[in-house]
């Protein structure tokens, strides 16, 4: 909502039309004789070559899933593989004018655009450079595999390809040799170094993480476009239009400035095999009739969308060619929607019950193999025997290469016996990278100069003087804290931008970025559509790529709508690469009050149930600056939990004021709030305060003397402090916001069980919200934890406290009637 | 290939046996069939042989050790070869340690502790809610926690009521005195950790570890207990401190059983009946005199009793190792040459060590005999949770007055203990009165 842009009454109240330009339709015409001026006979046989390799790649992998052998070779491969038998010439095609920094993200069915798009970069690449990117991946441990099994001993080429082949194969077959040591699997192989980023088991997965790359092209002036290659079904998914409309805002051509302007370098592929699964997408499951169509709904250069013929390589390629173009003059993003047709099924499970034979021979028939080499050979470009030579070795790699990714010898799988840790230390790469690229950040004035900053200096940085409360309006705010962190990387990491709804202008809904806009220019600071979905999964792939991020959910409870890519994407990409991938990002998540049942829920639990995400919450001014600083320099996610209750709060607790400089306190470490010798309270979030405060009359009034412990993070947790108190007071109750039923906090309670047992004078007792809806504000206090309840639940369950009389039912038999009502 | 040997399982209830000596040393050389090591349960002791030849690589348990059954012992095999795999106090933490064993007489009488001593609010069925901590505690400072006035919530004791226990001082009930103090216990939870079944089994404070350490003194010579008298001295301080026993002493006129043994000794020949003792006449008579009388022939339980539909009589036995009762299961359904052939055979078991552990419980009744040792009354030790014991006495001349001139016989003592929680003072006295007649009639009652 920049001022800048006057929305004129007359101008929007006027009366007109949309006009549409035609959208081309396989529009592609050109002979083999026409194009010899773009292709040498190679150029036309090296495709041709590309081709056959995937066919057999394929026809290998059919071979073995459906009868366990191949050539002679036995082998069972129990995972998943989704063939592309049928759809080469568009992948080929594609690839063909592709470099190495241009970077492709993939589907399930990807096996095809990991082999064409490495087939490409090994041609363009040098000698040097194969053997550099060979040596170094996993300290050459795949190198090591095939070397030395080739034809022609200096042909670094063919060494490459053997290496591209065998990596990819042993991927999909779980071995330790494999692109991501097995970790990845056959719908998630990729190889960085080659431009083949993350493929997706999820459909529509790379819809929205490409953008992300596409971000990070764009922002750190990288060489190169990146291509989101999804299924023609994959219209249907969210996200992939989250997607499109984050990579067609208007703010890249209006509002971004100088080089920095123009459209996204990127490009939307649809490979468009008319199926989903069994649903056909043109005549049952959608309505575009041709995908191609859905460019025009998307922005007024229609995303210059085209459909192209994917049976033709040739068509293909000059697609790709108009489009390259396209995008270097700033003018992107593109459609494509590229029709090809798989002759396999889905999966090799597949009875094909949804098409019929015939359609399957017809497509045959226009099988880009046979049609192309016909082609070819009725130009005169080369003999049969040439074809028949070129399909003889690519069998003989075929079967040379699936040799060695069968025999456990050569490629062993993780011996998680031998290294029962492999897998649980790729979960977090624990990195410590102050900035992710070394040159001059871009910002629009100096620290000093910046309004907030001016604003902020004139706070007092503790919430308590000579012993009374400061007052709201001169007290260095949690806010202040979180602003202070972030600035202060934005000045240090030139990679770090910030995103998500309504951050730039107005500030982030709770003021936390005011002053970000004066300081940054539009592409480090921009608001986004409202796509929480592709907020989040854009920041995955602008992370994985190499750029630190923070995104923004305005609320907790809008965390469902980026429930993949917080739970399938962020969390797990780091491991699946089996530590070739970085994520770098940060996504705050503000935690609502007062707005009711969809605007008030604390969620953390969720997050914290998700393997390789990192679960921060705190609670003062002091901790959340010292814990965005560790997030900020750290190399994986971190959920920042933040809570609205506390933006306005003082730093109640580190009295010497929250330092100007930088520090960081550790993610992972709980801190002692108040000490005591009676009885532990461990709270995540805002609950701290109203524990103190039930602290507090339980100490006054029954003199029972209370130690509180603030867990600030929740993944990961270090156990000392709390079990250390424990074994002190013998008894502890855990509170949050959080729902109880399913709580994190039940967790750490049945941990406290396990490893403090003998210490315990009494269960561990969990004090969360009701299992309701968050009623509306004037109800709050019956439904999330108060000080009232943390001392009846202390009374009831941990040591009865003389003449005290509950008001709320914590009795034993109350807490079985709610949990078999589920409510 | 190396052997282990294995410290083998006798009996069901046996989880553990202590190694008593080792035969062979390491680096010696054994034959297959040579004595090993001896070890002994709480009750028996028995002897292990070597089932393969070689040399005694490895001993990986020292004399005195308490041996989890199956556990590896030692190690048979060619020199040179690798032990370490077999060793159990390699690796895991947990097999190394030795598990406490929990002596199954003793257990079964862990129901019998007194209610009314408790606080009640403490007590859910037979369990005691106290907390961890709490029960931590209480061990510390060698409390018995079962006097704790619970304040936790749903009548749970927790570490608070430990400390105003120790205040105030343990309630000084005999219960209380010897059976808590000073005692260490051996928890057979995960990682030693006493669980209440411990607590409620151990009662007896082990007197070597009551010792203050000190230096041997040259007063006295002082030697660990073996398992057995450990054993049996917590058997008989649990009797004596939780049961209400008081003894009734009788005598009979022994002339009738003594010429009724007199003519089987004379039948030696034709009969084979020439070893039935005065013992195993008393043992019939008694167990027939039982089936009467059945508030004697049964358990007490606290809050019930177990009336046994048969006689299974213990019959205490004198052994170099102490105490052992062996029982005769269905007494009352055997023949006096049964039951004095059965007697015998458990005897020598139980003397050389080699009674199966099984046949050392399940007793509802137990004779005594110290009368060989010339004994004329004495106050027999409830074997609880059975509800009466019978001691038999030596025979000794009495007169009395007939037709009023004095005449002697032989007078037989008899001593029946009887726990008064169970019975009264009556009902017993009427079973010792049954008893005298039917062994002043005995060769009448042999008839019937
Ligand atoms: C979110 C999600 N929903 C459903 C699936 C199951 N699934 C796997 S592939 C597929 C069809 C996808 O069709 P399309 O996007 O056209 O790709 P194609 O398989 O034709 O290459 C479905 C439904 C999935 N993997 N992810
Ligand atoms: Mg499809």
């Amino acid at each position: 909502m920049p001022k800048s842009q006057y929305i004129c009454p007359n101008e929007i109240r006027k009366s007109g039309w949309i006009k549409f330009t035609d959208i081309p339709v396989n529009q592609y015409s050109k002979t083999i004789e026409e194009e010899k001026a773009n292709f040498s006979t190679e150029d036309f046989l090296r495709i041709y070559r590309d081709m056959t390799v995937i066919r057999e790649f394929e026809t290998m992998l059919n071979l073995i899933k459906t009868t366990n052998e191949y050539n002679g070779i036995q082998y069972n491969h129990p995972g998943p593989a989704h063939l592309s038998i049928g759809q080469e010439a568009s992948v080929v095609g594609q690839a063909y004018i592709l470099d190495k920094d241009d970077y492709i993200f993939g589907s399930h069915r990807s096996h095809g655009e990991i082999l064409a798009k490495g087939l490409s970069a090994i041609e363009k690449l040098d000698d040097k450079e194969l053997l550099e990117i060979m040596e170094k991946f996993f300290d050459g441990a795949i190198l090591r595999v095939v070397e030395g099994k080739q034809k022609n001993k200096n042909d670094v080429k063919e060494l490459a390809i053997d290496f591209l082949v065998y990596g990819t194969l042993a991927e999909i077959f779980a071995r330790e040799t494999g692109f991501h040591k097995g970790l990845g699997g056959s719908m998630h192989a990729f190889f960085t170094p080659f431009g083949i980023y993350p493929n997706n088991a999820i459909v529509g997965g790379s819809g929205d993480i490409s953008v992300g790359a596409a971000l990070y092209k764009k922002i750190n002036k990288k060489k190169g476009i990146v291509i989101a290659n999804i299924g023609d079904a994959s219209m249907g998914c969210g996200p992939v239009w989250e997607g499109l409309c984050m990579a067609t805002m208007d703010q890249y051509k209006q509002l971004w400035e100088g080089e920095y302007q123009g459209g996204l370098p990127y490009i939307l592929n649809f490979f468009n095999n008319q199926y989903g699964m069994g649903g056909q997408t043109r005549g049952e499951t959608m309505g575009y009739d041709m995908l191609a169509r859905v460019g025009a709904g998307v922005n007024p250069e229609q995303m210059h969308a085209e459909r192209i013929d994917g049976y033709n390589p040739l068509a293909v390629i000059d697609a790709m060619k108009r489009k390259k173009k396209i995008l270097e003059e700033k003018r992107g993003p593109v459609l494509l929607d590229t029709i090809t047709y798989r002759f396999t099924g889905h999966s090799p499970s597949d009875a094909s019950s949804y098409r019929t034979k015939e359609e399957i021979e017809a497509w045959m028939e226009h099988d880009s193999l046979l049609t192309y080499r016909r082609e070819l050979t009725k130009a005169g470009i080369a003999k049969d025997d040439k074809f028949e030579e070129i399909l003889e070795a690519t069998k003989e790699l075929i079967a040379k290469v699936c040799k060695l990714a069968v025999d456990d010898n050569v490629s062993p799988r993780m011996n998680l016996v031998k290294n029962p840790n492999q897998i649980a230390d790729l979960m977090f790469s624990n990195g410590r990278i102050e900035k992710m690229e070394d040159r001059e950040c871009e910002v629009l004035m100096s620290k000093e100069e910046n309004p907030r900053v001016q604003q902020i200096s004139k706070k007092i940085r503790t919430g308590i003087q000579d012993g009374k409360p400061v007052p709201k309006n001169k007290v260095y705010q949690f806010r202040d804290a979180v602003f202070e962190a972030l600035l202060d990387k934005f000045y240090t990491d030139p990679t770090l931008i910030a995103y998500g709804e309504e951050n730039r202008d107005w500030g982030g809904a709770f003021a936390v970025y005011r002053g970000l806009t004066e300081a940054l220019p539009y592409h480090r600071l921009f608001n986004s559509p409202i796509s929480e979905g592709a907020i989040v999964g854009s920041a995955v792939g602008y992370g994985l790529c190499g750029g630190r991020v923070v995104v923004e959910l305005m609320y907790c409870d809008f965390l469902g709508r980026a429930g993949d890519e917080i739970f399938n994407q962020l969390s797990k990409w780091q491991a699946m690469s089996a530590g070739v991938l970085k994520m770098p990002v940060v996504l705050r998540v503000s935690v609502g009050s007062k707005y009711g049942a969809q605007h008030s829920q604390d969620w953390t639990s969720l997050c914290a149930h998700i393997p390789g995400l990192k679960v921060v919450f705190p609670a003062t001014p002091y901790d959340a600056k010292g814990l965005m600083n560790s997030a900020l320099i750290g190399t994986d996610p971190v959920i920042f939990f933040e809570s609205q209750r506390l933006y306005d709060i003082g730093e109640m607790f580190h009295l010497e004021g929250v330092p100007e400089g930088y520090y960081e306190v550790p993610i992972g470490e709980p801190d002692i709030k108040k000490q005591g010798k009676d009885l532990t309270i461990l709270t995540v979030g805002a609950t701290l305060y109203r524990a103190l405060d039930a602290a507090k009359i339980l100490e006054e009034k029954y003199g029972v003397s209370v130690e509180v412990i603030d867990a600030r993070t929740i993944v990961p947790f270090n156990y000392d402090k709390v079990i250390q108190s424990v074994k002190k007071t013998g008894k502890i109750l855990l509170s949050s916001d959080a729902c109880e039923r399913g709580s994190h906090l039940k967790d750490m309670a049945q941990t406290i069980s396990e490893v403090a047992f003998d210490y315990l004078d009494a269960p561990p007792v969990v004090v969360g919200a009701k299992n309701w809806i968050t009623p509306a504000y004037e109800l709050e206090e019956y439904f999330f934890p108060q000080p009232d309840w943390i001392i009846d639940a202390v009374h009831e369950k941990i040591m009865p406290l003389k003449g005290h009389a509950a008001k709320n039912n914590f009795t034993v038999n109350e807490q079985l009637r709610i949990n078999r009502l589920g409510v | 290939m190396a052997t282990p040997v294995i410290m083998p399982r006798q009996g069901q209830s046996v989880e553990s046996c202590i190694i008593a000596k080792w035969h062979k040393n390491k680096g010696d050389s054994v034959r297959e069939g040579e004595l090993l090591f001896s070890y002994e349960t709480d009750k028996a002791s028995f002897d292990e042989e070597a089932k393969a030849s070689g040399v005694l690589l490895d001993v990986f348990f020292q004399e005195g050790d308490d041996v989890p059954c199956l556990t590896n012992v030692c190690v048979i095999g060619n020199p040179g070869e690798s032990t370490a795999e077999f060793n159990p106090n390699a690796g895991a933490e947990a097999v190394a340690k030795p598990v406490e064993e929990k002596p199954a007489a003793v257990e079964a009488h862990a129901q019998e502790k007194s209610e009314e001593a408790f606080p009640v609010t403490a007590v859910e069925g037979d369990r005691i809610k106290i907390s961890p901590r709490a029960r931590n505690l209480a061990e510390k400072l060698s409390l018995d926690y079962r006097y704790a006035a619970a304040s936790g919530p749903n009548g749970r004791i927790v570490e608070k009521d430990i400390i105003t226990l120790k205040e105030s001082g343990p309630v000084p009930t005999p219960a209380a005195k010897g059976e808590f103090a000073g005692q260490t216990m051996t928890g057979t939870g995960i990682g030693g950790r006493i669980t209440t079944g411990d607590l409620n089994t151990v009662k007896v404070s082990d007197a070597a570890a009551m010792q203050p350490a000190q230096e041997a003194g040259p007063m006295f010579e002082e030697v660990k207990l073996t398992n057995i008298r450990k054993v049996i001295a917590k058997a008989m301080h649990h009797s004596i401190s939780s049961t209400c026993q008081l003894t009734l002493n009788s005598s009979f006129d022994a002339t009738d059983i003594m010429e009724f043994r007199k003519k089987l000794k004379d039948s030696k020949d034709r009969l084979g009946l020439e070893n039935i003792t005065l013992n195993d006449i008393i043992l019939y008579a008694v167990s027939r005199t039982l089936m009467n009388h059945k508030d004697l022939n049964a358990h007490f339980l606290d809050d019930r009793m177990l009336y046994f539909r048969n006689v299974n009589l213990g019959v205490a036995v004198d052994t170099e190792r102490g105490l052992m009762v062996p029982t005769v299961f269905n007494a009352n359904h055997k023949s006096l040459n049964d039951i004095a052939r059965e007697v015998k055979k458990l005897v020598k078991d139980c003397q050389s060590g080699n009674i199966n552990p099984d046949l050392l419980k399940g007793g509802s009744f137990t004779v005594t005999n110290l009368g060989t040792l010339d004994i004329e009354s004495f106050t027999p030790v409830l074997n609880p949770p059975q509800t009466a014991i019978l001691g038999v006495n030596t025979i000794v001349q009495r007169a009395r007055e007939v037709d009023g001139e004095i005449e002697f016989y032989p007078a037989m003592g008899l001593s029946l203990t009887f726990d008064h929680r169970a019975l009264d003072g009556a009902p017993a006295a009427r079973f010792l009165q049954e008893l005298k007649h039917n062994l002043e009639n005995f060769s009448v009652m042999l008839v019937k």
